[in-house]
């Protein structure tokens, strides 16, 4: 090891000068944790900020603790200020998902479930084929920064999503103190390779218009991408943190008025696409958490992902001082399909 | 940061056609990459961006571009010359990469890491084939100090010549020679005779040469009259975790045809003459002793060469 690396070991990355992802650990609010239809009798162990959630179905009804099921009178005593020392989570069903209140169960509330207008909210008639889980080698807010982040599809995933080519390429945003809006609009743009192969759109180029809406707290990442000609793609993507080095989604691609048999591949592409997207994360992770690295230069693509740096940062500071309120311009259960563009 | 060295870092034909190839060069990763000339370049393995490895990217006429968005590096400056999304009359910002200096030579390409001005001694200089050439490269789960004092105190642990038997009477002590560190052992042919222990005199030495600084070693089998039947140059460097990436090449001299009738057929089917081991026996190493290595490490004094003052007072003439 030469001595510049030497130095660098010995200090420490300092969140107040740089950007550490990894450090983030924000609360009071609901994460996806499961499919409902994934939940039965038997318990699923699933983790969120190195925690541990048991779901299970208790005579139908869902349960969410700390400890298996057969555990938690002996283990009870050991239950953390998450389930105000009963070992249960407050736990509730919709949008075919198992949300889970991660924070003071005092202040759990089923209003603060973020709403997704393009999903029944009783989650029946979902088809199974629209939801894949699909694990992330980094910490959620890397994981989320490279879906906000849009150029590198065309080359990270040029063989998947497209090359790049196009006419004009425009990106807007649009915060508050606990949501980001990004929007693309790109017009004349090559047909994805997907869309072409199996999508049935033959024409050569088409235009898209694609909405972002990320919950900053539980990193509900909503998207509504429209392609004209062809369809629209709204899909769900909930990046649980698992930990500071890996995290988990339960995607919900919710491709039903697509033609077949894109509806039922085009959830599938992730198999592709989440590779590619892994084999830059997980070293990349890795970095943000050695010292002495230098700070993250940017071109003007970054401003959406420099923005949520900036909320992100904001946020966890605010709970820092101890204030977990939502703030007054930011109701998760607002109805946010005029942002997503469904109507037009 | 030390004195800078030139360190071995790949084979030249590792580093073929227009796919860039992650190297460690003394701890540090790097990315190596050609360009349409066919010079090669080393970039830190970094994007100032997202700080995501370059060497998974594809080479442009430009440079090496990132595999995640596309900024664009300069082989010999590092500077970005290129983030393709932005407009061509876009100002690109002022992102650099640090570029190492690279020189190839005699099959094997050499990165300059640390300060000073890159000087023109390459490690590989010396090494010049004959015939056909074995070459092969590994990373070995030993660390670099270690595997240089292996070098000395048991070879054996480290590589073989089939057909030989490498014994653990190393001649004398390690002796400089200019930047190295030499040492001399017995070996004898396998299957001859009763065995080393019977040997008045060793039918054969391996000479090993050890850097005092870099990493390229040189190990020889040599026959009684020292002359060389095996030359094989093994560049080591520190990889990452404690282990030791290494890079070799060597080669068989005209006259191993003097060696005993199943060394002379293995070299008439083109069987390598030697093997460098990619796996170590952890087990053969920890039994090791430290004996010659002491030398290397400082603890007990080196042995001048013994022609080394002739050879300085006759320049002090000239």
């Amino acid at each position: 090891m030469n001595k510049e690396d030497l130095t660098r070991a010995t200090v420490a990355a300092d969140p107040k000068r740089d950007w550490i992802p990894s450090s983030l650990d924000l609360r009071d609010t609901w994460f996806p944790m499961a499919y409902g239809a994934e939940v039965g009798s038997r318990p699923l162990r699933r983790i969120v900020h190195a925690q541990n959630v048991y779901l299970w179905r208790d005579n139908g009804r869902i349960r969410a603790a700390e400890f298996l099921p057969g555990l938690i009178e002996r283990m009870r005593p050991g239950a953390s200020m998450f389930t105000g020392g009963s070992a249960y989570y407050p736990v509730h069903e919709r949008y075919g998902y198992v949300w889970v209140w991660y924070g003071d169960p005092e202040r759990a509330h089923e209003g603060l479930i973020p709403l997704i207008p393009f999903l029944p909210a009783d989650g029946v008639g979902i088809p199974r084929y629209t939801q894949r889980s699909v694990r992330f080698d980094a910490s959620t807010a890397l994981s989320v920064e490279n879906l906000i982040d849009l150029t590198h599809a065309d080359f990270l995933h040029a063989n998947t999503i497209g090359d790049g080519q196009s006419e004009s390429d425009v990106v807007e945003f649009s915060s508050t103190s606990e949501t980001l809006t990004r929007t693309r609009i790109v017009t004349r743009k090559s047909v994805a390779p997907v869309m072409r192969w199996v999508g049935g759109v033959r024409a050569q180029y088409q235009d898209l218009r694609a909405v972002l809406h990320v919950h900053l707290r539980n990193n509900l990442c909503i998207s509504y991408p429209s392609f004209t000609p062809g369809y629209a793609i709204p899909n769900v993507q909930p990046f649980v943190p698992v930990g500071r080095h890996r995290s988990r989604v339960d995607q919900t691609n919710y491709t039903v008025h697509a033609p077949a048999p894109f509806r039922w591949l085009m959830p599938r592409i992730s198999y592709i696409i989440q590779p590619q997207d892994n084999a830059v994360l997980r070293p990349q992770n890795a970095r943000y958490l050695e010292p002495g690295q230098p700070r993250d230069m940017s071109s003007r693509f970054d401003a959406p992902g420099n923005r949520y740096r900036v909320l992100m940062t904001r946020l966890a500071e605010r709970q820092r001082q101890g204030d977990f309120s939502y703030g007054a311009d930011a109701d998760p259960a607002r109805d946010i399909a005029d942002i997503l563009g469904m109507h037009g | 940061m030390e004195k800078g060295h030139w360190w071995t870092v790949a084979l030249t034909e590792q580093l073929a056609g227009a796919k860039p190839l992650a190297v460690v060069c003394d701890g540090r990763q790097l990315a190596l990459f050609r360009n349409a000339d066919g010079q090669a370049f080393a970039l830190d393995d970094r994007c100032p961006h997202r700080r995501v490895l370059l060497s998974p990217g594809v080479v442009k006429p430009g440079g090496l571009q990132c595999p995640y968005h596309g900024w664009t590096f300069d082989g010999a400056s590092g500077k970005c010359v290129d983030i393709p999304n932005l407009r061509r009359d876009e100002k690109i910002p002022a992102a650099t990469v640090r570029a190492w200096p690279v020189a190839e030579a005699n099959g094997f390409i050499h990165v300059f890491a640390g300060e000073g001005e890159a000087h023109d001694r390459l490690p590989a200089a010396a090494y010049r084939p004959q015939g056909r050439e074995y070459t092969g490269s590994a990373v070995a789960g030993i660390g670099f100090d270690e595997y240089l004092d292996v070098m000395l105190d048991g070879p054996e642990c480290l590589l073989a010549f089939p057909g030989v038997l490498i014994t653990d009477f190393f001649l004398g002590e390690p002796r400089r020679d200019g930047a190295h560190l030499v040492l001399d052992r017995g070996a004898v042919w396998r299957g001859r005779g009763l065995g080393p222990a019977f040997v008045s005199d060793h039918p054969l030495l391996v000479r090993t040469r050890v850097p005092l600084a870099g990493g390229d070693i040189r190990v020889e089998l040599l026959n009684a009259g020292e002359e060389a039947l095996v030359t094989v140059q093994v560049a080591a460097t520190a990889n990452r975790r404690g282990t030791t990436s290494l890079a070799w090449r060597g080669f068989a001299h005209a006259r191993v045809h003097a060696g005993p009738l199943g060394w002379r057929l293995r070299r008439l089917a083109g069987r390598a003459p030697f093997a460098v081991f990619g796996t170590i026996d952890g087990r053969a190493i920890a039994a090791l002793e430290k004996a010659p290595s002491l030398a290397r490490r400082g603890i007990i004094p080196i042995a001048a060469h013994r022609h080394e003052h002739a050879c300085a007072a006759e320049e002090s003439f000239a």
